[in-house]
């Protein structure tokens, strides 16, 4: 039987939107908590999230069955994001200096402070690592782009290829990434412990 | 042993990157080094305190509701032929549609009898703005479609309209308790445009047209209710809005409220 392109087009849509309503809302927990990180207040993020939401609806046939939902819908955040309004602001702020520490970083030295670690006590390390709001403190100081990864590393616990995919990045950028923000976390937290903690 | 783990290899072994073989070489090294062996174990620590300090945010149970909403509704792009999925809503709309059409103008023959010839001009188009509003918000919770500018922050929805209205508006920064601002349209009452604004009253929807006072002064305020819809309206000096909702008259009233203050500044 030959349906009329509306009926077909609506027999279609019913399974289709079940499947993107499965497979996107147990991700907007995730969506909602590196939009707020980015975007670095509420109501921003809920537009991000929204938005991404709308587009990836919109977009969803283009979504090849079977590939990475999550790094498709995140890359979309990620997108909506750089074109948001405070997107394009920490873009221009940050981008030179990113894109000069990529090539200084490539050679995979000067990442680390010499002998950082080596001076610190484990119970020193513990300290800091367990010190909540230093961690958000130091977190927050992160440029935009050292930040994504991180979240998408250590928070959504992505392989370095699909976060390669989400920021459309090589992955030994993606890499250099990582280590500049880890080490531009430890640095910040050795610098925020106050000595009273250490009393503690 | 001169060389230490680079820190790509540090990180590939907190992230669990390394290939079998690199692994081997790291453990093999960690095992001679403390150096390496604290950075890797630090590496370990921070990724792991990265990783809940991270998790910070949850979304507000609202913004489920909506996108939950959005995703069940079945929004498709424009074009694609979801206009005509739901031809049973719309008989079932344009049903109301014309039973508030009856009722409108049949309050309109009403007032004509009571009133002077200004009074009765003015209450026919009182009646034909509601109508018209009544089925723009019919239309709008029947099609689906996203607003044309979708925000809860009334910074984004009110600078949208630059350009597109002869007039501009002020929205509440308050807004009672359980109410959002989902978005707005650009549309046409009279020919005239005007701005839709979106809201949401728990799981309601309403609609609020801010339109260009016209030259003439209505005779009075109408709340109107067309089965289960209530319509109220309100002006102030230069502005007039037209509220439909099918929520608690009562709560519409609260939103029409902090929408006419946030005009008058009163």
């Amino acid at each position: 039987m030959t349906l009329l392109p509306w009926k077909r087009a609506a027999r279609e849509s019913g399974p289709q939107t079940s499947v993107f309503e499965d497979l996107a809302l147990p991700l907007l927990p995730s969506l909602y908590n590196v939009a707020f990180w980015l975007s670095r207040n509420p109501t921003d993020a809920e537009d991000l999230v929204q938005e991404t939401f709308l587009k990836a609806l919109r977009g969803f046939t283009t979504f090849e069955p079977g590939s990475n939902f999550r790094a498709w819908i995140f890359r979309i955040l990620r997108n909506t994001y750089l074109t948001s309004r405070t997107g394009l602001a920490a873009t221009r702020t940050v981008a030179l200096e990113d894109e000069l520490d990529d090539h200084r970083n490539e050679s995979g030295t000067a990442l680390y402070p010499e002998g950082a670690i080596d001076r610190e006590t484990p119970e020193r390390n513990l300290i800091r690592l367990s010190d909540r709001a230093a961690l958000h403190a130091a977190m927050e100081k992160l440029p935009p782009p050292l930040l994504e990864v991180i979240l998408l590393c250590d928070v959504e616990e992505m392989k370095y290829r699909e976060i390669a995919t989400v920021l459309e990045i090589p992955i030994g950028t993606v890499m250099s990434r990582i280590a500049r923000a880890r080490t531009a976390l430890r640095g910040e937290l050795q610098v925020n412990v106050t000595p009273r903690e250490f009393r503690a | 042993m001169t060389d230490h783990l680079s820190p790509s290899m540090l990180n590939g072994l907190a992230d669990g990157e390394l290939s079998a073989a690199q692994l081997a070489v790291a453990n093999e090294h960690l095992a001679a080094c403390p150096a390496c062996t604290s950075n890797a174990l630090y590496q370990s620590l921070l990724k792991s305190a990265t990783a809940k300090a991270g998790q910070r945010y949850t979304p507000p149970p609202q913004l489920q509701e909506r996108l939950t909403r959005l995703a069940s509704s079945g929004l498709e792009a424009p074009g694609s032929g979801t206009g005509h999925r739901y031809p049973q809503q719309w008989r079932f709309a344009w049903g109301w549609v014309a039973a508030a059409v009856l009722l409108l103008v049949s309050a309109s023959t009403m007032m004509v009898q009571r009133t002077a010839r200004k009074a009765e001009i003015s209450s026919a188009e009182h009646a034909a703005l509601v109508t018209e509003v009544f089925d723009q918000h019919v239309a709008t919770l029947a099609g689906s479609l996203p607003p044309e500018v979708v925000s809860t922050d009334r910074h984004t929805v009110k600078p949208w309209f630059q350009g597109k209205l002869p007039f501009s508006f002020n929205l509440p920064e308050g807004l009672p308790r359980d109410t959002a601002l989902d978005g707005a349209n650009l549309t046409y009452l009279h020919n005239q445009p005007v701005a839709q604004l979106l809201y949401s009253i728990g799981k309601h929807r309403v609609s609020v047209f801010l339109l260009e006072k016209p030259g003439a002064t209505r005779a009075d305020q109408l709340p109107a209710e067309h089965a289960g819809f209530h319509v109220m309206d309100f002006s102030t000096d230069e502005l007039e809005g037209v509220a439909v909702s099918d929520v608690d008259p009562a709560r519409l009233a609260e939103l029409v409220s902090a929408i006419r203050q946030a005009q008058t500044g009163r």
